[in-house]
């Protein structure tokens, strides 16, 4: 384009309005949430909010159902996006050889990812059956002691973990998978040539080459595992005893069984920062900006 | 140090055979070059040699072992790869030192060897750079470095000067035949080039389509080729190849008006049998022989001699080498040729002794 036209290009009489719409959309409905944030809105008391400053945010800080639930989001995150990285990668890794049946197994792998949260979420509930679920009945076959898989706090976090797993690790796998055969493999075929033993191959030559991929795909698992709703909302609705409430699901709690809204946005604004904190830190880390060693 | 023996190695991707019946024999310490046309299967065999691809039949002897199941790691060889090859993650210093890290040679040797490495190619300024910020060149330098580093049994090179500029080029080639000649480690070479070809090689392969066309000394394939795709494919310009056809009970050619007299030859040949005739460029400009005429299309210069390009009678157009004169555009040469120092070649292409 010529550099006077940038100027007088009428396609922006198209798009300057949109951007425009969006962009104030946005801002003002940020905006409007911390300004509600701020108030004791709720709808148990409608029509008599006042403007409270930062007291919501204090009590959140003082809200040790809150803390917890901020820990518990925390390992969750932790756990499901290492866990299914590290499963991930094994199997691709497992799976990169020729072998008869590898388009059959990968639309096999598709099943997971389309499958709704929901009819995950109730097909997990059933295997996690105490009396006649799938997993017990594995368990007896042998002859290990049965277990509560939702109904005990300790384990429930770590069941719905295993569903969250289930529906995922099949994602890692597929956009592993495209990196990998992207990947040039000549300088797998030099260090073996170097003598490289194949752990060594895939060490030093495969893995730094494929750090890149796994890093976004950490990304976006760490992301969807923050904001997870559905798994938890299904399987335990937050039980037993609170065990499996993340602070996503305990600001829809504070939202629609308390009603207090403004409590509720606060929460909601400490989960956006403290994940783009968090997520910001990840980046960095990952993609340093001098060089990319 | 060690021979190699390749014995009728033969490879296939489903229908498409790639090397077919393959065997060459390296002897220990002598530099072997692969020679052919694009797609017939040069890095294929080099692949093969390394381990990289497994064969379909056929076996490998490095030295006296049979490799041909063993992976690459244990065949002790290496490679310097069309492609580079480079480790994308590693810098330049990392990649030369990866193979010595592989066989665990302590820190400071390994920096030693690496150090002197980068002098020989001229890449220190380079060291701590990542392959991506190199020119193909410099990528190629870094590739013939991390093979250089080592001391194995046997070096295969994958036209490893193909990206560097014409000084750099001969400045490598000599070097490469100065290492050979001083470590007398067994080398393999593949090229397009045919002056890396006849200055480097002991033994010249010419491969076409997964099948080896001829072996031996590059003089011998100048001289004494075996078909005509070697004759052509050896030697620059390319020979010229004439129609010909037997008469007086395979005695002579004729060649439009011109007869050529091939009573030396050991294989009788019928009367009225049409044949090909090969004389190289520089054979075409003798005193005496057998005369052509030349209608001159295009002269080019190349200081102390010139090539002469032009059609005969027939239409045919064939090249000469000229020393005397340079003849311009439209002008009519008479060309004169040793009749022994022309190739015949039957119409399969097989060349009649
Ligand atoms: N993985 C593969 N699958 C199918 N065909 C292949 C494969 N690799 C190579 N080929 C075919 O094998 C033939 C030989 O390839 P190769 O790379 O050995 O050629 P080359 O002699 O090295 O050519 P060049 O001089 O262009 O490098 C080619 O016709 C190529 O198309
Ligand atoms: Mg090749």
């Amino acid at each position: 384009m010529r550099p006077a036209a940038a100027a007088s290009d009428p396609t922006k009489h198209f798009f300057q309005p949109i951007i425009v719409c969006l962009t104030v959309a946005s801002v003002a409905l940020t905006l409007f949430v911390i300004w509600i944030s701020l108030h004791d809105l709720s709808l148990m008391r409608a029509g008599r909010e006042k403007f409270v400053g930062l007291d919501n945010y204090i009590r959140f800080l003082g809200d040790p159902r809150a803390m917890a639930a901020l820990w518990r989001t925390v390992l969750f995150t932790v756990l499901a996006t290492v866990i299914e990285i590290a499963l991930g990668l094994a199997v691709v890794l497992f799976l990169d050889r020729d072998f008869a049946m590898k388009r059959l197994v990968r639309t096999l792998l598709l099943v997971p990812i389309i499958m709704t949260p929901v009819v995950v979420g109730l097909t997990w509930r059933f295997l996690f059956d105490p009396a006649t679920g799938m997993a017990n009945y594995l368990l007896s076959l042998g002859g290990i002691d049965q277990v509560d898989w939702l109904g005990s706090p300790r384990i429930a976090l770590f069941s719905v973990l295993v569903a969250d797993i289930w529906q995922w690790t099949p994602f890692v796998i597929l956009l592993v998978m495209a990196a990998l055969e992207s990947a040039p493999t000549d300088p797998l075929n030099a260090a073996r040539v170097d003598g490289a033993r194949e752990w060594q191959v895939t060490w030093y030559v495969l893995l730094p080459m494929l750090r890149r991929a796994l890093a976004i795909v950490a990304l976006i698992r760490a992301i969807d595992s923050i904001k997870a709703f559905d798994l938890f909302y299904i399987m335990t609705r937050g039980g037993p005893a609170l065990s499996t409430e993340t602070l996503n699901y305990y600001g829809y709690i504070v939202a629609f069984t308390n009603f207090d809204i403004s409590y509720a946005l606060a929460i909601a604004i400490i989960l956006t920062v403290f994940t783009n904190v968090a997520l910001l830190t990840m980046y960095s880390v990952l993609f340093p900006k001098t060089g990319d060693r | 140090m060690a021979k190699l023996s390749i014995r009728s190695v033969s490879k296939s991707y489903g229908a498409v055979s790639v090397l077919d019946d393959v065997s060459v024999e390296v002897e220990e310490g002598s530099f072997v070059v692969l020679l052919g046309p694009s797609g017939c299967g040069k890095s294929t065999l080099l692949h093969a040699v390394a381990g990289l691809n497994p064969i379909d039949s056929g076996s490998i002897v490095i030295g006296d072992r049979n490799v041909t199941n063993l992976p690459a790691r244990e065949r002790d060889v290496a490679m310097v790869f069309q492609s580079y090859a480079l480790y994308p993650t590693m810098t330049v210093a990392q990649n030369i030192a990866f193979p010595l890290k592989m066989r665990g040679l302590d820190r400071r040797t390994s920096d030693e060897k690496v150090a002197g490495v980068a002098r020989l190619l001229q890449i220190e300024p380079l060291m701590s750079r990542l392959p991506r910020e190199l020119s193909g060149g410099q990528r190629q330098r870094v590739a013939i470095g991390r093979a250089l580093v080592r001391d194995p049994r046997l070096f295969l090179f994958d036209e490893p000067l193909s990206n560097l500029d014409a000084a750099l080029r001969t400045e490598l080639r000599a070097e490469i035949k100065r290492l050979h000649q001083s470590i007398r480690r067994t080398m393999v070479y593949v090229t397009h080039d045919q002056t890396e070809a006849l200055t480097l090689a002991d033994k010249i392969v010419v491969l076409k389509a997964g099948r080896i066309e001829q072996t031996g000394t590059p003089l011998s394939l100048y001289d004494d080729p075996d078909n005509a795709f070697v004759a052509g494919f050896i030697g620059t310009p390319r020979m010229n190849f004439l129609k010909a056809v037997v008469v007086d009970d395979g005695k002579t050619l004729t060649v439009g008006e011109a007869r050529v007299d091939i009573s030396h030859l050991k294989t009788g040949l019928e009367s009225g049998k049409t044949v090909t005739l090969g004389i190289r460029p520089e054979h075409l400009d003798e005193k005496q022989g057998v005369a052509l005429s030349l209608a001159v299309d295009v002269t080019e210069r190349l200081g102390s001699t010139s090539y002469v390009h032009g059609a005969l009678p027939s239409g045919e157009t064939v090249v000469v080498e000229r020393r005397e004169d340079q003849p311009r555009f439209g002008e009519s040469i008479t060309l004169r040729f040793q009749p022994k120092r022309a190739r015949v070649f039957d119409e399969e292409g097989r060349r009649i002794r």
